[in-house]
């Protein structure tokens, strides 16, 4: 220790020379500790698959495309497909809209890019083959998701298909312009490179029976999708089109138009499609629907392209009846008013009694699709004849499993993988195999009050490209560049994911974080204040009570 | 390789933050200095300067920003003017005491109120006893190359400095310059090693309470480098001759040597007082200029050389202090007091608020200087209705009538 009797005894400034911290550890003034946690981002929950967003946003930052890819594969097969098709429940409850009033970040998007920018990495069986066969009847998304993760754990795994190509309604139901073909067979053959066996134009119930199914195989996944048409019981139905087969009929042929002023009645995704189709086809389209736009069941985004499409919308009309006259036909409306919520919880639509007639060249009918469960034997039904499903895709028979829209009435191509992919655990486990199923403990989501938006970017969200509008059958939008990715990927929040941001390492004002690629509590001298974890922009750190951590 | 561009004094001190290779940057945009700003923010998004550019609300947070900076090790440079150094003189008052060579630069700008843009020494020589070295620019090449300047002493004495320039006559003009090759200024200003780290691993209290038994010291030592700014300045200047081609030093006398009578003037006015004085030489006047460069630290015992035996001295200040007189002419008084043949000290107060300084004024300065018999502490020159000469006598309040306004 210097005197302090020569000027000379003194620094240049007023500094302490030793460090302060090597005589105050003002850790032990600590009554809570922060801690980094992984929580569950609201996308992630609001997934029906539950992808891990943010972890696989930072694996692409972090320039690891293999470990984004595969912690994608984990719970979806087909980010070309759905980055496409899906409705991004995802995107609806984005933290940052909430707590910045900004658009959420386009999720969809993103996983759009992934899957085009993996495009060309082939699957994987991930364990030595387990010497069990099983059989899947349907090759829609819930059958080739089964499939893809039945065959990853092991297991030999043999598609039944009824028709000429695996692929259910990605194939025959949503329009080119939306998915293209190219896109699906691409996926059907990365299925097939893995050893999938698909087995085209055999269907069940005709050419074979569940029960001959259970005798060569260990276990059965029946997802044969709901494709029959729901009645409309309106008077002269016989005379309407019915959607899904005209849909399916685009996606085969050239179709032409069947004149050129047509109707659609209802406001679903099928009815979009419908819709947005023949307007392609050079129709003048109307579509009908008793209720209002607020209580339409197509995805928004769907009904906007249809309205730029130039597709017209009568609200609050029912049709009661069809008729024929000479070349036309002609649609009788009774006029309706919204009244008390029904059952689905939106208003019922009420007739007003007032009436009016419409022309047209052809009537389609869009008003819902249910499953067709023929084949499946009385024991397996229910009091009310559908097939009894329960978690996991168990049915009353110990062997067959089912799942996807056979299960739920028509859902998304995201709800049925999701499908595909619980039954395929629950499979795997029936034959007792758990290894590539980690438990996984339930953690809270993070809510909007929690995170933080003040440090991050603030530029505007980047969606998938429209090409011009309807010219045609091809892709009506492109995939995000590899910049615009990155931009988009940059305005997450990473709710509940520490992606080693930085941002508490900046803000701790007490030098109590250490860098070690990512943070690390420093607990001699952290004293708890919580800064670091207000600051978070995703709320990936806590505070825990120090006494339930430490003996204090 | 240096290159020659045509460029006014604001840009030409962007170059010069630039040429430094300054590390951060904080600064808060005011006329007539915006332009420097401008383009350093210009510099550091572009990448041409590897800088981090810190935005800020006020003038006030500007030197704060820039004391975080400095005391972190980081080369630091920022500009204001005017009212934004009146805001920055706490945050001034801190780069001393915290040692840190932080370098600003200054467009001299009358103070409000009545709002004024126009040129005046006020703003900077208001700051005169906070600590800070002071140069006073005359060109656009000066305005560039005193910051260099500066930090190479200011790294040297751990004491910040400032780089007056005057404004729209130099920020606003645009003049040749040369800007140096990138590695001879490299050579000429090696990279900045602060006296303590900050360090996150060995965190310190700095600035901290020191209590009457250890400020003294340290006040004392900050003069005690002050003092030795004044002798590597010169060696700088000298050096940057040696490496850079032009010489700098804290005076500059012209015509000098067989001068009866000087002129003291600073800044960018200088330039048109050189020629009322090269004029008057050719009309067989023995005149010639002292020019201050160095204001501090004050360059007293050159001053005194340079003066000591001259018939009379007069001084030009574009600023006056309110009750006593012009800044630099009581700078000069000080200096000279107690010296053996001293020369009489004539104040002129001159181009208040951006006033024109012409050559013509020189002119009359000088004629005035040469008729009159005894020196005053300030004769005004220029102000309407009034001949040069002290304050007037029969002072009175002027309460004018309101105008009727046209309907």
């Amino acid at each position: 220790m210097n005197r302090l009797e020569h000027v000379d005894d003194y620094p240049e400034i007023p500094v302490s020379l030793a460090p302060t911290s090597a005589l105050l550890k003002t850790g032990a003034w600590r009554s809570v500790r922060p801690v980094v946690a992984k929580r569950t981002a609201p996308c992630t929950a609001d997934c029906p698959a539950g992808i891990d967003i943010p972890a696989y946003f930072d694996d692409v930052k972090r320039g690891d495309l293999e470990s984004a890819l595969d912690r994608f594969l984990r719970r979806n097969p087909f980010p070309r497909i759905t980055g496409r098709v899906c409705p991004h429940f995802c995107e609806q409850g984005c933290n940052l809209a909430v707590a910045a009033e900004e658009e959420p970040v386009s999720i969809r998007s993103i996983e759009r890019w992934l899957g085009d920018k993996t495009a060309d990495r082939p699957h994987h069986v991930q364990v030595d083959p387990t010497g069990k066969r099983i059989a899947i009847v349907g090759g829609g998304p819930a059958g080739m998701a089964a499939a893809f993760y039945l065959r990853r754990s092991g297991h030999s795994v043999t598609i039944f298909e009824r028709r000429e190509h695996a692929g259910g309604v990605m194939r025959y139901g949503i329009p080119e312009y939306r998915l293209p073909q190219a896109i699906v067979d691409h996926e059907v053959a990365r299925l097939e490179e893995m050893g999938i066996e698909i087995r085209t134009d055999t269907s069940l119930g005709t050419d074979f029976s569940l029960e001959d199914l259970e005798t060569e195989y260990a276990a059965v996944f029946v997802a044969t999708g709901a494709g029959k048409q729901r009645r409309s019981h309106i008077k002269g139905e016989s005379l309407l089109e019915p959607g899904l087969p005209f849909l399916e009929a685009a996606k085969r042929d050239k179709v032409t138009a069947p004149g050129e002023r047509c109707a659609v009645i209802g406001a679903g995704n099928t009815a979009m499609d419908v819709a947005r189709t023949l307007r392609r086809l050079g129709a003048d389209v109307t579509v009908i629907y008793r209720r209002t736009q607020e209580e339409m069941t197509a995805v928004a985004e769907e009904y906007e392209r249809a309205r730029s499409d130039g597709v017209r919308f009568e609200w609050l009309v029912a049709p009661r009846e069809v008729k024929k006259a000479r070349d036309e036909l002609r649609l009788i409306l009774d006029h309706m008013r919204l009244g008390e919520p029904d059952e689905s919880g939106r208003p019922r639509p009420e007739p007003t009694g007032v009436t009016s007639e419409l022309r047209f060249d052809s009537v389609f009918a869009a008003v819902g699709e249910i499953a067709e469960v023929a084949p499946f034997p009385e024991r397996m039904r229910d009091d009310q004849g559908w097939v009894d499903i329960g978690t996991g895709g168990a049915t009353r028979d110990p062997k067959v499993f089912a799942g996807g829209d056979l299960a739920t009435g028509p859902a998304s191509v995201v709800q049925a993988i999701a499908a595909g992919r619980a039954a395929a655990h629950a499979i795997d486990q029936h034959l007792g195999f758990t290894h590539l199923w980690p438990v996984e403990e339930p953690v809270d989501t993070v809510r909007p009050a929690e995170v933080n938006p003040t440090y991050m970017p603030q530029h505007d969200r980047s969606d998938d490209h429209e090409v011009e509008a309807i010219t045609g059958f091809g892709e009506e939008t492109t995939t995000l560049s590899d910049s615009e990715a990155a931009a988009e990927m940059a305005r997450c929040l990473s709710c509940g994911y520490c992606n080693s941001c930085g941002t508490c390492f900046v803000f701790c004002p007490d030098g109590a974080i250490i860098w070690d690629d990512g943070p690390r509590i420093d607990h001699e001298f952290c004293k708890g204040c919580g800064i670091c974890v207000v600051e978070c922009p995703g709320h990936a750190m806590v505070l825990v009570n120090e006494r339930e951590v430490s003996n204090v | 390789m240096s290159e020659r561009l045509l460029l006014t004094g604001n840009h030409a001190a962007a170059y010069g933050a630039m040429l430094s290779r300054a590390e951060v940057i904080s600064a808060y945009p005011i006329t007539p200095q915006t332009m420097i700003v401008e383009l350093l923010s210009e510099m550091t998004a572009s990448g041409r300067l590897p800088a981090k550019f810190i935005t800020v609300e006020s003038e006030h947070s500007a030197m704060a920003a820039c004391v975080g900076a400095a005391a972190a090790g980081a080369r630091t440079y920022t500009a204001t003017s005017g009212q934004g150094l009146a805001l920055m003189h706490e945050m001034l008052h801190w780069a001393v005491g915290a040692r840190l060579p932080i370098v600003l630069t200054n467009v001299s700008r009358a103070m409000a109120p009545g709002w004024s843009i126009w040129s005046d020494q006020s703003d900077i020589l208001s700051q005169r006893d906070v600590g800070w070295m002071m140069l006073f620019a005359e060109s656009v090449q000066e305005a560039q190359d005193f910051i260099l300047w500066t930090y190479r002493v200011a790294e040297q004495v751990f004491l910040p400095g400032m780089v007056g320039m005057d404004a729209f006559i130099l920020s606003h003009t645009a003049e040749p310059l040369i800007v140096h090759d990138q590695a001879a200024v490299d050579e000429y200003l090696p990279k900045f090693e602060p006296l303590y780290d900050l360090d996150p691993a060995e965190p310190r209290a700095y600035g901290g309470l020191v209590n009457r038994d250890h400020y003294f010291e340290m006040r004392y030592k900050i003069y005690e480098n002050m003092e030795r700014a004044g002798k590597l300045l010169v060696e700088a200047g000298e050096e940057f001759e040696e490496v850079l081609g032009q010489r700098y030093s804290p005076l500059e006398g012209y015509m000098l040597d067989d001068a009866d009578y000087v002129i003291v003037s600073a800044g960018a006015m200088t330039s048109n007082i050189r020629q009322a004085v090269r004029d008057a030489r050719d009309e067989g006047t023995k005149v010639g200029l002292l020019r201050v460069i160095a204001f501090r630290p004050f360059p007293i015992r050159e001053v005194r050389r340079l003066l000591a035996g001259r018939s009379k001295v007069a001084v030009l200040d574009r600023n006056m202090s309110a009750g006593h007189s012009g800044i630099f002419a009581q700078e000069i008084r000080a200096a000279l007091s107690g010296s053996a043949d001293a020369p009489p000290i004539y104040g002129y107060v001159v181009g208040i608020g951006g006033r024109d300084v012409r050559v013509e004024t020189g002119r009359e300065v000088l004629e005035d200087l040469l008729q009159r018999d005894e020196p005053e502490p300030a004769l005004f020159v220029g102000v309407k209705g009034l001949p040069i000469g002290p304050l007037r006598k029969d002072y009175r309040i002027s309460r004018l009538e309101p105008l009727e306004v046209l309907q």
